[in-house]
This record gives C-alpha cells, structure tokens and sequence, in this order.
C-alpha cells in the first residue's frame, strides 16, 4: 500500500487533524488526495515537517528510516530499538563488547536525559508516543506489514540514519546476522567501538600507523568493508550486532530543568518595575522626538549619531536606545513622515497612548512587542556592503521572530512559576524542542534580554504580566509541561498572536501588571538639604509635579529627586509662578516645606524675568525724556510700532530709515547714528548712469565755433613746427596714439563733476590730467562736451608731461608722427625712430617707411637691408632724416 | 515584603525612614555592613560600597547575613541584581590574606592562585612584593602594608590583614575619672575603634574627640604618638591629657617646630613630619624613635597628602584617626580609610545632640543685598577678585551689629577670612581681635577674659578653625571662608556646640551677599551640614529681627 491509500483511508477527522498540523499542505488548497499526498510527499513540505519535530520524535522517526531495510519494522521493533528492552545486560550505551566512548549522530541525549533513562517503562511508552506523533504527521504511516517512512525522508535524514550504514549484502531480510569473533584484539575492537554508534566511515590509517593491522584484520574478517579508495565502512549488519540491536544509544528526554526559583513577590516587583521603566522612557522618546525630530537617513534607518544622542538624553546605553526606538516604532508611536526629506516622529495615535494610564500604556507597546518581526539587536552590527544598520530601517526584520519569540516565551511559560533558566539552559530546551529548527543563540539571548526590559519577565523568570499577555494554546499550560509529543505539534504553530492582539488580551495583561503594581504613594518628604523623597512609587500627578521641578537622584522603590535652583528656574520657564510651585509643593509634602525650599522658590521666582529680551527693528534715544514722552499715544505715529523700554530709549518695529522720515515729518529733528555711535548722514542715494552723448544740443552759433576752429588749427600748427615740445607723457604700457584722448577725457570729467581728481592714473598721466585740466580751462572753460578733444589734445601735448627725446624736426606728438611717418612712406625718405623695446628701452632706428596703417610702420632698415614692422604704439618719437645725415 | 522601615534603591542606597517605629532596629542591623551617607530630618540615606562590604566581612559578616538583614527590614522587594552584586562582592575578601610568616615576614597568601595571579600581573602593584615563595605566597615588603592594601582594594581583591600588630613598647596609662565619666558613645567610640585593630573615629565638633583618643590610650597602655596640625592644638593635647589621664608632664613631649622632645607620649605636628633639608625627610626618624603601640591622627581629614605616604611604614601599630566632618574637596577620602582604617565609629550629629552632649544649634543665613555701587563694582571685577568683594561688603558690618545686639550678654565670636575686613569689624564692634599673628600670652589673655564674660566679643581669623580650645562661645557670626570649604564651615560651627549651662540653643550666623559667588559658595559649605540636620534658615537682612 502506498501512502497515498494511507491518507485517503484516513477519515474526515484524522485528515483534519493532519491539514492542522501541516498547515502547509492545505494552502493552496489542493485539488485531490492524489495531489495532497504528492505535496505531503515533496522534500520541502517534509522539511517543513521535521522542523517542527522534537527530538524523541526524530528519533523514532530515524529508528523507523534505519530498520526499513529488514523490512518494515514493527512498532515494538522500533520502541526496543530506541528504547531498548530494559533488561539489564542492555544498557543501551554498550556495544557487544562492552561500553564505548564513541560519538552518535542522534540528537546526543542530555546527561541527564540519560540519567532519566533509567526507568525503561517510561522509556518505552515516551518512543510509543513519539510514534503516534510521527505517524500523525504522516511522517510514518502504518501497514499491515509494518511501519513506513515517507518516501522521500531518508533522502532528507542522510545516507546514515541513525548513524547505520546503507544495507548491504547482510541486511535482506531474513539474512544471518553476522557473527562477532570473541577473540579479537583491543586495538581492532577500538576501531569498531569508535564506528559503532556512527558515522561509520572511516579513514583509512597512512602506512605505519599503528592502526593499520587492527583495520587489515577487520577487513579480513570481514567485519569491515571498503567503501572507496581511502575509506573503511562499518556494515550496517555488523553495527547493529554491535549496538544489540539498538538504533540509539538512550531516548532523548526533555533537559530537565533544575531551575533556580524567584519569590514570586520578586519577579512581580521586578517585572512591575521594568514595565514602569519602560513606558517611562517610551514616553520620555516621544517628547523628544516630538521636539525635535531627527532625520532618516537614505537608507531609512536612524542614523548612529542621532541614536546616541537619544542614549544620553534617555540615560540608557545605545543598545538598550535601539530597543526604546524599534518598541515605539512597533507599537506605532513614531514613524517615518514622509516627507521630501524623511525624518521620524510621533504619530498621531502616539496621543492617544499617552493618555492612557501606565498599565494601559504597558500592554499596548507589549503586545507590539510580541507580534514584531523586528531584530533591534542587529542594530549597529554592518551588513554584507559593511555599512551599519541603523534602528528603525525597514531592512531589520525577519519573518522567524514571532515564531522563536513564542518559542522562548513558551519555555519560561512551561517552566515552574517563578522558575528563572539562565540562558544555556533555555537553549538546551529549545535544541531539543526543534532539533532540526534551532533558533540562533545570539536572537533567543537578545530577545531574553527584551523580555526582561519590558517587564514580561522579572529576575528571569515569566512575571504574570507577561504570562497573560501569552495565549492560552489548546494544549493548555498543563499539556506543556509532560514531555515530547504533545508539544511537537504545536511547537511549530502559528506564532502566538491569538489572544495578544485582541482587545480582551491587552485588557488581561493590564490588569496582570496593575495588580503587580506597588500602591502609588502620593505624599513626599521634604528635607532641610533639598532633597526630597517619596517612599514608595508616586502616583502619576506626583511623579509630574517633581520631573517639573526637580532633578531626579534615585529610583527603585523609592524616588529621590534634588530641588536646586536651576530646576526651579526650569520650572518657571514653563510658565508656573513661584507662589503656584509652592502651593503645589505643600499640598503633597509631609511636614511641609521647609525653609530653605520655600526661600529657594522665592528667591528664584524673584529674580526670574528680571532680564527681559525682546525684538526690534530700531531703536530711538535721548537725553530728554520729555521728547519721548508722549510719542508712544501718538495717533499719527501708531503704524511705527513705538514702545518706550526706558524714559530715554524706545523701540520701534519698522526700520531706521523709516523712522527717521517719520519722525521728520512729525516735525522732530533725528539723525541716525552707527554702531560706533556717531552721527551718519543718510547716504542719499543718488543715481547717476552713463552720459549718452547729446546730439541735439548744437552750439548757438555754427559759425563762429568754425572759425574759432580753425583760428585754433592754425595756431596749434605754427606751434608745432615751433620749439620743441614735450609731448604727452607716454602711459607705461599704454597706448601713445591714444594716449591724449584719455588725458582729454579726464580733463572733461574733471571739468564737469567739479571733483578732486578721483580716478587713480599712473604718475606721470596724472600730471598730464592736471595740466590738462589747467589747460582746458584755459582753452575754453564752460564748453560743452564733444569738440574740446582735438583743442584739448594739442593743448595738454604743449603742457603735459616730462621731456622725451627729439629732434630738431621731430616730433614725439603721436599725430605729427603718423603723418610724418607716411610722407616718408610716399617720399621713400629715411626718418630716425625712436622705439620703445620690448624690456622698454628706448632704441633709436635710422629706417625707411614703407607704409603706414593698422597701427604697423613697416620699414626697411637700410643698413641691414631687412625689412621690419614696428607697432606704431611703441614709437616714442620720429624726426625726418635728410639723406646726408643718414650717411654719417 | 514587610511594611519595613528601609528601601532599597537598585543604584545600592537605603533609604532609612527616621519616624518608623523599626527603625533603630534596622539602623543597627544595616551599620555593620553600610554607610552613612546624609542625615536629614525625615530620611538617612546609607549606601553598600565594596569597602563598606569588605569591612563588613572583615568583622565576620557573611554574605548571607548581609542579605538576610535587607530582606528583613525592607519594604518593598530588593532588587535581585543587587542581592546578586553583594554575594559577589563580598565573595571577594579573603582570597587574599596577608600574614606575618615566622620565616619570611610579610607574606601574601592566597587561597585562589588565580587571584594571586591577575594581581601579581597587575602594573599598580609593582615594586610592591619581594619574592615568590611559592605558588600560592609571595614576600611583601613591610614599609608597602598600608600601600599594598590600598592597591588590592582598588584592584577588587581585598586582602584580609591577619598580619597582626605590633604590640609596642608598653607604658601605662589611666583615665582619671574623677568627678566626669566618659559618655557613652564615647565608650561605644574606643570600643569599636579597638574591636576594629585600626580605624577612624567620626564625631561632630565639641563631642569630645580628645576624650576617645585618651579612652584609646588608656586602653591600649601603650607608648603613644600623636600627630596633631598645629602647635596650638599640641598645647590643648597637652592640657587635656594631663587633665584626664594618670600621664604627668614629664611623660608627655612635643615635638614640634619650637620643641623636639621625645617622649613615651609624643605629640607632633604634621608639619614637622613633612618638613624636607636636602631633598630629604629630617623627622622622619620619629617615626622609628619608639616602639609605638598607638598612633593617633588628630583632624584626620586634614592629613597632608606626603603623609599619607610615610606613615604607612606604620602600618604595623594600631592608627586611630579622630575627625568631625571627613569630606575633602579633593575627593580623597577613600585614601584615609585604605590607609588608617575604615570608620570604626560614626553617629548623626542630631543623635548626639538629642542626647545632650552637644548643644542644639540653630544656622541661620543672612542675605544681604550689596547697594548700587557695590553691585557695579562687583559686576565689573575680574573672576578671582570677585569672591573677595563679596564676602567684604561693607554692608555685613551693620548686619553683624544688629545680630550682636539681638544676643546681649552672649559669648559671640566673630569669624572671618581677610584680616582688613576683621580689623575693620573689630573697630567697629569695638572688640579685640585674634589672628595668626597675635602672640601666644595675649592670645592665652583675651581667652581667659572671654571666659570669664569680661569680653563678651571676639573677632577672629582662621586660628578658629583649628584650635581645639578656643573658649566656648555661643553665637558665632561668619563673615566669611575660605570659598567652598564645607568641613570648614563644620568646623566652625562645632566652635559653639558645647553644650551650655542652661541648656540654651546655641545660634550660627553667616552673612552672606545675595546673587554673588558668596551666595554660591555658601550654597556649597552648608551642604554637609543640611545633610547632617542642620539646615539653614535663610532670612534677609531686613527680616533679620524676626529671628530669635
């Protein structure tokens, strides 16, 4: 029969039953048996199964996969063979030669659980039940014949279940046993006690080791066999001899749990107080955070900074912080806003919480807490690109945590009341719980560790509020603690949600952390040195009244806070009176306030708003109060904004500028002063932009100005073939052809703003400037723009500048040497020019012009025969050269 | 969970609710084991240090005793980490012990090699031992006892001293008690202190600490050496033990800057120890002059840093350190109890006042506000002068004026830190003045005549912190300190603490600038007293007639 009659020849119930237990098989639902049985028969829906298995289940399970090559076993065959049969040569951890020391690849059974094996009854009915669990899972299924194993697991359990090699020749059914020689030698019976209880491969031993006779013996006898090139294997037929027949050396029992046991006083005060803590810092967050919201980074988490901030102000380590942060972020306190640039901050339902009352407060963020899928404890650990997480980033989840938190949970729950297992021990159990599904020790240390800051735990064991916010499983909490199968089924269940998240859970829990709750005291006792304590827990308007006003020292059972002028004066800040704080502070001390507080309160109420800071935009003052005096009433003057500070200052709310012109024409006389307190005249600011030239405006009379023109030209010309005249002086580096215009142009400026000469020239230009100033006034003062140039050029050349080398028909005029310069040109006449080289040494040249434009002599020089270009810029003179001188 | 009288803070402070009907049973039951921390009126606070634990263990307390006592008196549920940190802490004594070896000397034992080993590795401990003897005992110098201690204090791993004492050289002495008893906590005082071998012995000013120190004396019946700070105070030694005791004048020496007399009972100043020639100690040789069987530190509190380290070499002889107020502004207490002793003795001050043997005193601040132009001045002034400024505000002296009026007939001593602001008070007060630079005959003359009532004033300087017999006043006024000094102030209101004929309360002034650092550092020197009880009314001075 195969397992697919197997399940259709279960009933209604018993199918039921299987789908509840292998929730995977049902969804997607699948369409027929057939199908369902080819499901339940694929590897990962078989791994999914034995995950979820305890050990002694696994054990009867690998029992049943080991003996399947003789045949299906029987279940009696399978109890003994795990169980062994209790007589008292079996001791279950010998061979047929005695007891070994070798290592099993079954669950090792814990020493104690060994221990406990010594009642073989019990032994027996723990595997009969580990089978009725097995087969309820379908991982076994029964025949006429037997029991089988699932097609497909002893693929999945490995090619040595229960440390047994693959059959072989020995292991047909009905075959000899075979038989073990008495007369071997230790070092032989070494070799098969070391492969007896697995695996049983072994190496070959190098050659001259001491091993090598006791192998080759074996070999020879057949009692090991070659099982490739360097590798000895034990038969499975010649293990089982040796092992009497057993597949396990003892049933795995459940790690007994010797447990230390708190007072049940201690673990609710322990609890109460943890809860209390933190709801306290939960809160303390939300104000912060409410305050001043930190960014998110890119990657959506806190960054490392901010998070050590929230460590200081919370007074707490950062890890203890991430927790804080992922608890309120489950609990869906704070939140990422979303905006452009995200940063984290209160929800809107983080009002709401708020106002609750501590054990309403408790519940709900515990109930976050075990429904979250997220790992605080991962935060600051770095991820594969080696960057570190940061709290609150969506990376930080996995979908097991629920499923470990229960399991954790679980344990605590089954345990004793008040039983507190220290963390070795609670891994021991869930390694037996979930052989082939262990949690990571480092997420049941972290969670552990969470437990106990919320308050779910107290002084290691389950607090009572944490055991009501647990579901109650089917099972019951009696079910969980008799050992092994019951809790197979249920150990891989859903993660446990059911009672927590509804409404009448959290109630459960609230009520649980309000009865562990000590009575809330609502009185303090002051004391002469300012300090002051309340013996007990304060109620909530106490515990308000003193964070407001005092430095918190201590806290425990009692608290203790300091008064000290810098919490007062906090205290004030906030808006209180000092005669409020007082009053406040009488109606809850016991024995009054003594006379150092009182003097403290009042002293600090009294110097409190003496300074007082405010905004202005200008300020007004005087010697004399009585112009002040009544500008404040003034109607005309209400849209300044003026306040009197002082009898002699006041303040206005509009700019200085403005309060000026105001007050100006108000028919007051102010000027303004600068910081430095004298007086500033108000820049007026003028505009001024470029002259455009005007060319409408014409002279009155054309005539006139013509002839004067040319009485000008004629003059200018007589002059110049007169004395030799310096010329302008040469700008260095500047242009000479232009260099008058310049002069010209400054001397009109100058002319016409009336200024001091303002714009900084070179030396010898500015010199040019004021002598052509000198001369354009003298050549025709009130001229208008325009046509003074040409005057103002022949002029400033006959005043300006320091003497420059000439000759007697020379000129060192720019415009006389241009036109000289082209006479030459079109006489073929020789002419001496001084030219100004490149380091500005002036260099005088006998040349022959050629022609004249683009601001370029090109000459020949006659003694060189070369031809030659000269900038007419750096020409500093030119004198015509008779062709006699030129010989010379 | 008992409705007790204690609760215990997981940050190990108790909290010892003074009005529950428990609580000297529970006082008693935590004293061997805690420390007295503050003593105001409604709550003492104690706290579990390791020192406070070892020395509990030392006196043969266990752990277990220990836990049981908290749980007893506590009214909510202690802790369990902290039940946990006890066991451990206390799990720590012992594993060390120091023993004097017949063969070797000065042996550390160890009983858990591992110890031996962390500590033997440890940089704060070299130089200290000689050589390994064997596994598990090392030679320890002698001269580094006291040192040696200390360092395996801070390491964590107290050792037991089993080394024992020297007995020193024998030297009877007596109380003579005749017509005066010693009170009993004074008794209670030398009992403790002896049962300890070594410690401190904490009592408030003008309880009688010269008394247990002779007590101590008469007990051990031995030479004895007595550091005390000043020459004046070796005087008052002096006077007392020739009073109390069956010691005669030959039998007691002074050792001093003036004297060097080498006696059975030896009375020396910190100062002469300290004293360096040469880059070396002259004195030190004092110290070995005689087989000393007691040692006693006078204010111990003040014991000069370089001391601590030569004396140590006399860790071998029972030290009895005396003090009223041990706060050091330097935060070096711990020292004075790794290397004299821990407290053998300590009582609230209100304890021993509501038992008659002090005074009851009432402290008054009165604040003072600096006119107009003080005010600028004091604003303008740099950091380091404005102390002075304050505390020398020419307003105190009106206000030192009204509260001599409001006490007529009453011995009142005027105290104060700058000698012009003193001479001018004296002027003022038309009182004569006592300071450092007033000779020893005048000094012994204005005593007597304030005694006797002839002068009912005095003004004095900073001689009044030290001397041990300035006469009995009852009011005194304090214009100013030594900024923040808190054992100072102590000191200084102890002056007026012996208890009056008529039983009447003795009346503490300081005067004080409002909103100066005068005010600040007065905030700071009355802190140890409100801790002890004695909280200060504060008045201003125009209210100050309103005060009695």
């Amino acid at each position: 029969m195969a397992i697919s009659a197997y399940l259709t020849a279960l009933d209604d119930e018993q199918l039921v039953a299987l789908l509840r237990r292998r929730p995977d098989l049902a969804t997607p639902s699948p369409v027929t048996l057939a199908s369902l049985a080819v499901r339940a028969t694929s590897r990962s829906s078989l791994e999914r199964a034995l995950a979820s298995v305890d050990a002694a289940v696994l054990q009867a399970i690998e029992a049943v996969v080991a003996l399947a090559p003789e045949g299906p076993p029987s279940r009696e065959r399978v109890v003994t063979a795990v169980a062994g049969t209790g007589t008292s040569s079996d001791t279950g951890t010998g061979t047929g030669y005695g007891t070994t020391s070798g290592a099993g690849t079954s669950p090792t059974p814990d020493a104690a659980g060994a221990d406990a094996a010594a009642d073989p009854g019990q032994d027996a009915a723990v595997v009969a039940r580990a089978l009725d669990a097995a087969i309820g899972l379908a991982l076994v299924w029964p025949d006429d014949d037997g029991l089988h194993a699932a097609p497909g697991l002893a693929e999945i359990l490995g090619p040595y279940p229960a440390g047994l090699a693959p059959a072989g020749e020995h292991d047909e059914p009905g075959a000899d046993a075979p038989t073990l020689p008495d007369d071997l030698p230790a070092d032989s019976r070494a070799v098969l006690d070391a492969l007896t209880w697995g695996p049983p491969v072994g190496l070959v031993p190098p050659p001259g080791s001491p091993a090598v006779p006791a192998v080759a013996r074996l070999l020879d006898t057949g009692l090991l066999v070659r099982g490739g090139p360097r590798q000895v294997v034990l038969p499975r037929a010649v293990a089982l001899a040796l092992r009497q027949g057993r597949t396990h050396r003892a049933v795995a029992h459940p790690p007994a749990a010797a447990w230390p046991v708190r007072r049940p006083e201690a673990v609710a005060a322990e609890s109460a107080g943890a809860a209390e803590r933190a709801v306290r810092l939960v809160v303390r967050l939300v104000a912060a955070w409410g305050e001043q919201p930190p960014s998110a980074l890119r990657s959506g988490g806190l960054g490392v900074r901010d998070l050590r901030w929230l460590a200081h102000v919370l007074d707490v380590d950062e890890e203890e912080a991430a927790f804080v942060v992922e608890l309120a972020g489950a609990a869906a306190l704070v939140a990422d806003d979303g905006e452009e640039r995200p940063s984290f901050a209160p929800t809107e339902d983080a009002d709401a919480w708020l106002r609750r009352d501590l054990p309403g407060r408790w519940a709900h963020l515990a109930a976050a807490w075990l429904e979250s899928e997220r790992t605080p404890w991962l935060v600051g650990t770095r991820d594969e690109r080696g960057s570190a997480h940061g709290a609150l980033e969506p990376d930080l989840h996995r979908r097991w945590v629920p499923r470990v938190r229960g399991a954790v949970l679980d344990v605590l729950a089954a345990a004793p009341a008040g039983a507190a297992p220290a963390l070795d021990d609670v891994l021991a159990v869930l390694r037996w719980r979930t052989p082939r599904n262990v949690p990571p020790a480092g997420a049941v240390t972290a969670l552990l560790r969470e437990a106990a800051l919320l308050g779910v735990t107290g002084a290691g064991a389950l607090a009572p509020a944490g055991r009501a916010l647990l579901p109650a499983t089917p099972a019951g909490p009696a079910g969980r603690t008799t050992a092994v199968s019951t809790a197979a089924p249920t150990g891989a269940g859903p993660a446990p949600t059911a009672a927590a998240s509804t409404g009448a859970g959290r109630v459960l829990a609230a009520a649980a952390l309000a009865a562990s709750l000590p009575e809330p005291v609502d009185e303090v006792l002051l004391q002469g040195d300012l300090t002051g304590i309340v013996p007990g827990r304060p109620s909530e308007r106490l515990a308000a009244l003193l964070d407001r006003t005092a430095v918190v020292e201590s806290r425990g059972g009692a608290l203790t806070v300091r008064f000290t002028p810098e919490s007062i004066r906090a205290a004030l800040d906030a808006g209180a009176t000092a005669d409020e704080l007082l009053a406040d502070l009488t109606a809850v001390a016991r024995g009054g306030v003594p006379q150092p507080l009182q003097y403290l309160v009042r002293d600090t109420g009294r110097r409190h708003g003496v300074l007082r800071a405010g905004v202005a935009l200008s300020y007004l003052r005087t010697d004399d109060a009585a112009l002040l005096a009544g500008l404040p009433d003034d109607p005309r003057l209400t849209g300044l904004g003026l306040r009197l500070l002082a009898p002699t200052v006041l303040v206005a709310a509009v700019p200085p500028g403005e309060l000026v012109a105001a007050l100006r024409e108000h028919g007051l006389a102010p000027v303004l002063e600068g910081s430095d307190g004298l007086v500033v005249h108000a820049p007026t600011t003028t505009r001024r932009t470029r002259p455009r030239p005007r060319r409408d405006e014409r002279p009155p009379d054309e005539t006139a100005r013509l002839t004067a023109l040319v009485e000008r030209l004629r003059r200018a010309e007589s002059e110049h073939l007169g004395t030799a005249r310096p010329g302008p002086a040469e700008p260095a580096g500047g242009t000479v052809a232009g260099g008058s215009q310049p002069a010209a142009t400054l001397a009109d400026d100058a002319q016409r703003t009336g200024r001091g000469a303002a714009r900084p020239v070179g030396g010898a230009l500015a010199a040019g400037v004021t002598d052509a100033v000198g001369a354009g006034r003298a050549a025709g003062a009130t001229r208008p723009g325009g046509g003074v140039r040409a005057a103002g050029a022949a002029t400033a050349g006959r005043h300006a500048g320091p003497a420059t080398p000439t000759t007697a028909d020379g000129t060192a005029d720019p415009a006389a040497a241009l036109l000289l310069l082209r006479e030459a040109a079109a006489e073929r006449g020789l002419v001496r020019v001084d030219v100004v080289g490149p380091r500005g040494v002036l260099e005088r040249r006998l040349l022959r012009p050629v022609s004249v434009d683009g601001g370029r002599l090109r000459a020949v020089d006659p003694a060189r025969e070369a031809e030659l270009v000269v900038a007419v810029h750096r020409i500093a003179g030119v004198a015509r050269v008779s062709r006699e001188e030129a010989r010379d | 969970m008992t409705d007790g009288p204690l609760i215990v803070q997981s940050d190990k402070t108790l909290l010892l609710e003074v009005d529950h009907p428990a609580a000297e049973e529970a006082r008693r039951a935590i004293a061997p084991f805690a420390e007295l921390e503050r003593a105001p009126e409604h709550i003492h606070t104690y706290r579990l240090t390791p020192l406070g634990l070892w020395n509990a263990r030392a006196a043969g307390h266990d752990a277990e005793q220990v836990v049981d006592t908290l749980l007893a008196y506590s009214r909510y549920p202690v802790p369990h980490a902290l039940l946990v940190d006890v066991a451990e802490t206390m799990g720590r004594y012992g594993r060390l012990q120091l023993l004097s070896d017949p063969a070797h000397g000065l042996v550390l034992h160890a009983l858990d090699r591992a110890v031996l080993a962390e500590v033997l590795r440890s940089k704060r401990t070299a130089g200290l031992f000689g050589a390994r003897i064997d596994e598990t005992d090392v030679l320890v110098h002698p001269s580094e006892r006291g040192h040696l201690k200390q360092v395996l204090v801070k390491l964590g791993w107290p050792a037991e001293d089993l080394a024992g004492y020297v007995d020193g050289e024998k030297h009877p002495i007596e109380l003579a008690q005749d017509g005066w008893h010693l009170r009993p906590y004074q008794q209670q005082a030398i009992d403790g202190f002896f049962h300890g071998g070594s410690g401190v012995v904490v009592l408030p000013c003008g309880a009688g600490k010269t008394l247990v120190g002779a007590g101590a004396m008469a007990r051990s019946s031995t030479t004895t050496l007595i550091l005390v700070t000043n020459t004046v105070s070796a005087r008052q030694w002096r006077d007392e033990l020739l009073r109390r005791t069956s010691l005669t004048a030959e039998e007691i020496g002074e050792y001093s800057g003036s004297r060097k007399e080498i006696r059975p009972v030896t009375i020396a100043t910190y100062q002469v120890l300290t004293v360096k020639r040469k880059g070396e100690y002259p004195h030190l040789e004092l110290l070995d002059a005689r087989d000393w069987g007691l040692i006693v530190y006078d204010e111990v509190h003040l014991l000069p840093a370089p001391v601590f380290r030569m004396t140590a070499d006399l860790q071998a002889r029972r030290r009895l350190g005396l003090t009223a107020t041990l706060v050091r502004e330097d935060g070096r207490e711990d020292e004075v109890f790794s290397l004299i002793g821990p407290k053998r003795f300590d009582a609230p001050w209100k304890d021993i006042e509501s038992q008659g043997y002090i005074a009851p005193a009432v402290c008054t601040e009165v604040r003072l506000t600096l006119p107009e132009h003080d005010r600028m001045s004091y604003a303008m002034a740099d950091p380091d002068e404005r102390y002075r400024l304050a505390a020398t505000a020419a307003g105190k002296h009106t206000v030192v004026d009204r509260i001599v009026k409001q006490h007529p007939g009453e011995p009142t001593l005027v105290i104060g830190q700058y000698l012009d602001q003193l001479h001018a008070l004296a002027e003022h007060l038309d009182a004569p003045l006592i300071t450092g630079e007033t000779t020893e005959r005048e000094r012994e003359r204005l005593y007597a005549a304030f005694r006797e009532g002839s002068v009912p004033t005095l003004v004095v300087s900073k001689v009044a912190n030290f001397s041990i017999d300035l006469p009995e006043a009852s009011v005194a006024v304090q214009v100013s300190g030594s900024f923040g000094s808190r054992q100072e102030e102590a000191q200084r209101l102890g002056r007026i603490m012996r208890p009056k004929g008529d039983g009447r309360t003795a009346h503490f002034y300081a005067i004080v600038a409002r909103d100066t650092v005068d005010q600040d550092f007065a905030a700071h020197r009355q802190r140890f007293l409100a801790e002890q009880g004695y909280a200060y009314t504060i008045v201003d001075e125009e209210d100050l007639d309103g005060v009695a």
